[in-house]
């Protein structure tokens, strides 16, 4: 039953796109009046969530929804001649995670037929995978981005801060805990990669000792230690070895999936390093007083995770912004988990750091 | 000059130069394409720089670190716990004790070390756990290590303290307090891979001492070998390493000079030099670092004065090499020893004086293969099984050789971070020299650390 039900989910949007796009001469005969009472514009939709189900059921009911207005809306925008409309929502469309490749084979050609009636270029290659809809820039409109499930058909909602104070974490305190925010009941925004990220083996450590890039981040290790080194990680997927290099010489490596990453040196066992890989462009780094502060978050409900070194578990709840943002939110990490007594060298096996080799 | 001349000379004039200058537009370096202006993708909105805590001070890492474990566990030894064949009154018997000696945890302890009613043992002997045939609960071993790391200078110092229940006398039921390590590490140059060591630390022979701890040992037992390998004493050592990047590869020394060999022994606790002459003890290592292949190669020696004589002529001289691999969750482990002990004079130990000392000589080795299954199951993290093979020669200068060898199995579960649970088989086999004795062992380890 369940499996029935996820294949009609899933087939709809390519019924109603073959029924919108295949005769494309009676497009022009649409008036766009009739759209009215059919053609949604608010989202999330009033659907009651009283369990998981439910809440597995809405998501998926609006991505749907999302799917379905941004393929008719685009249609609309053609008939009208506002083609640059158009352009906006199929490109919007096919950034889409998961999108059907029936949908995207049929409206591939038409986003890019309207992008260049509209006289702006087309998309670039880069941008025809689909994706999830990306970070919006520093202060930058999201054009070309898909807005927020929240906001589709709606002006674009401007985004806030979220502030607060991280305490606990033991004796070392709270700096270094990484605070993200992703989405409940939604799509999260996929977060642009970080560029210029280095980590530097200085005086047989890690410095950065923790550091958070967003998914897809390039990440340099450079060896300023006047002695060879070596970086590796057994935290999969995000797993990787170096080899030796020496001083001044530099290893990159991209962190392709979200996930907590120690990394170690197989050459000096006392060398421990943390890189918390997140999918959400929506983080945060406390300092050494447990401040933090998220920028650029549109208000709406988040699950919220608080990670820190000296937690066994990352703390979990969920938060509601609001339009005017959130100051003062006061968490709390255990301090419960101490250091690794052993830590493994590159092949699993545990090594006693006090031998020193 | 004719009008078709005068249109070719015209079409010649007029031409040329075009030509010409065509070819020298083809050959003249074309003008860098126009670079594309791509929209640059913007940075994340939080970007962030990373955090280090400060070397001292309030969140800094505490120079001090206390960890731990205990060993408890449940063993059973088949006979009487001695490997002694009924009806075998050769002498000196703790000879035949040290050939067979299954042992039962992970301290090498055998189940029993008593030879009967009016037979007494003296010499090179094993722990005893005392438990003979009986099944029993064990407390192995309780563990407290200190580590402090100095801040701002190259030195760590450690120590490791065990509490070991049963140590004292051969079936002793009281606790010995041990110190098992205690120094002090200097990284002097930073550009060197030169460590030195001072006070009473492992070995530096072979590889057996690396996971000679019930928390860190893939299984319960140690080797057969153990004994001649892994004893603990007091000096100084050196540590010097130099890599070949390009290879992945590294070369190693660890050499030591200490009071005493590497041999652990009951009756004679290694602290004390009893000639004033140092035992001189090293291994030389080659790494292979490669992506999905480390392999790790050694020879070892040791040289120096017996540990239970007076007489610095009384030598004791040990070989051995050793070889590690790790592949895709598989690890092997592999190592021989060529051990020879000249005959000494009388010697006196903790159960009093010994009118002999032979001459002792063993040769053996064995291979470890494991492979560990990385798990996220509950509180189930890693599962291993391994499988170990024994054998060894040995024999005391007048008396019959004995071969033995032994077959061990078994799993290890990691829970959580701090518990290893265990269970291993014992097979011990008398191949030559002697009787076939019942002295199997099934043995189980549940180690708690902190």
């Amino acid at each position: 039953m369940r499996a029935r039900s996820s294949r009609w989910l899933t087939s709809w949007p390519l019924l109603a796109a073959a029924a919108l796009v295949s005769p494309a001469p009676s497009w022009a005969a649409a008036p766009a009046s009739d759209t009215r009472g059919w053609l949604g514009e608010e989202l999330p939709l009033p659907l009651a969530v009283r369990t998981a189900q439910d809440l597995a059921v809405k998501a998926a009911a609006e991505k749907q929804y999302l799917i379905f207005n941004l393929l008719a809306g685009g249609k609309l925008a053609w008939d009208a001649g506002d083609f640059a409309t158009a352009a906006g929502k199929w490109e919007a469309l096919l950034r889409v995670h998961g999108l059907d490749p029936e949908i995207e084979k049929v409206i591939h050609p038409l986003a890019k037929e309207a992008r260049s009636r509209a006289g702006g270029k087309p998309t670039t290659a880069d941008d025809d995978r689909p994706l999830a809809p990306r970070e919006p820039a520093a202060g930058g409109p999201p054009a070309a981005l898909l807005p927020p499930p929240e906001s589709v058909g709606r002006a674009p909602t401007s985004s806030v801060s979220v502030s607060g104070t991280v305490s606990g974490g033991g004796a070392l305190g709270p700096g270094g805990a990484v605070v993200w925010l992703k989405r409940a009941g939604g799509d999260t925004p996929r977060p642009n990669p970080a560029h210029g990220k280095v980590v530097t083996q200085r005086k047989k450590a890690f410095i950065p000792h923790v550091l958070v890039v967003p998914v897809g981040t390039k990440v340099s290790f450079r060896n300023e230690d006047p002695i060879f080194h070596n970086v590796f990680s057994l935290s999969k997927p995000n797993d990787f070895d170096t080899g030796l290099y020496k001083q001044g010489a530099t290893y990159q490596q991209t962190f392709k999936r979200a996930g907590i990453v120690q990394v170690l040196c197989n050459i000096h066992s006392s060398m421990l390093g943390v890189i918390v890989v997140v999918d959400t462009p929506y983080y945060a780094q406390a300092d050494a007083s447990g401040a933090f502060t998220i920028k650029g978050v549109p208000p709406g409900d988040y699950q919220m995770t608080v990670w820190h070194e000296s937690s066994s578990k990352p703390t979990e709840q969920r938060l509601s912004v609001s339009p005017g943002g959130m100051r003062g939110l006061s968490l709390q990490v255990a301090g419960d988990k101490r250091p690794p007594q052993f830590v493994p060298d590159k092949s699993g096996k545990p090594r006693q750091s006090h031998i020193g080799y | 000059m004719t009008a078709r001349s005068r249109l070719l000379v015209l079409s010649a004039a007029v031409l040329l130069p075009a030509t010409l200058a065509a070819r020298a537009r083809a050959q003249a370096p074309s003008p860098p394409p126009a670079v594309p202006v791509l929209d640059a993708e913007p940075e994340p909105v939080n970007d962030s720089e990373g955090y280090t805590p400060p070397t001292e001070g309030s969140g800094a890492p505490s120079p001090l670190s206390i960890n731990g474990y205990v060993d408890v566990g449940f063993a059973h030894a088949q006979g009487d716990g001695t490997s002694f064949a009924p009806g075998d009154t050769r002498v000196p018997l703790d000879y035949g004790v040290d050939t067979f000696a299954p042992a039962v945890n992970s301290r090498g302890d055998v189940a029993s070390t008593d030879p009967g009613p009016g037979r007494t043992l003296n010499g090179f002997l094993p722990r005893s756990a005392g438990i003979g045939g009986r099944p029993s609960f064990l407390l192995n071993t309780l563990s407290v290590d200190l580590k402090y790391t100095a801040p701002g200078a190259p030195l760590m110092v450690f120590s490791r303290v065990a509490f070991l229940p049963r140590y004292m006398g051969v079936d002793g039921d009281g606790t010995r307090v041990v110190v098992e390590q205690a120094f002090g590490r200097l990284v002097p140059f930073e550009t060197q891979e030169l460590a030195l060591s001072v006070g009473k630390f492992d070995s530096v022979f072979g590889i057996e001492y690396l996971d000679n701890q019930a928390n860190i040992r893939t299984g319960i037992t140690p080797s057969l070998i153990a004994r001649y390998t892994t004893g603990q004493s007091i000096g100084a050592k050196l540590f010097y390493r130099i890599h070949i990047a390009p290879l992945w590869s590294a070369l190693s020394l660890n050499v030591a000079g200490t009071n005493s060999g590497n041999f652990v022994e009951s009756l004679q606790p290694p602290d004390a030099s009893l000639t004033g002459t140092p035992v001189a003890s090293g291994r030389f290592g080659y790494e292979l670092n490669a992506p999905v292949l480390q392999a790790k190669l050694g020879v070892s020696a040791m040289y120096g004065p017996r540990n239970d004589q007076f007489d610095r002529t009384a030598t004791q001289r040990v070989y051995g090499a050793d070889a590690r691999i790790a592949v895709a969750g598989i690890y092997v482990n592999a190592e021989y020893v060529d051990v020879h002990e000249g005959p000494g004079t009388p010697k006196t130990t903790s159960l009093g004086a010994w009118p002999v000392s032979s001459g002792f000589v063993a040769r053996g080795g064995y291979v470890q293969l494991a492979y560990a299954l990385t798990l996220d199951l509950g509180p189930l993290r890693k599962l291993t099984l391994y499988a170990r093979y024994d054998r060894r020669h040995a024999w005391f200068e007048g008396f019959t050789p004995i071969t033995v060898e032994r077959f061990t199995g078994g799993l290890r579960l990691d829970l959580w971070d701090a518990v290893i649970l265990k269970g291993e088989y014992l097979e011990n086999r008398e191949v030559a020299g002697a009787p076939t004795v019942a002295n199997n062992v099934i043995t189980s380890s549940l180690v708690y650390s902190w």
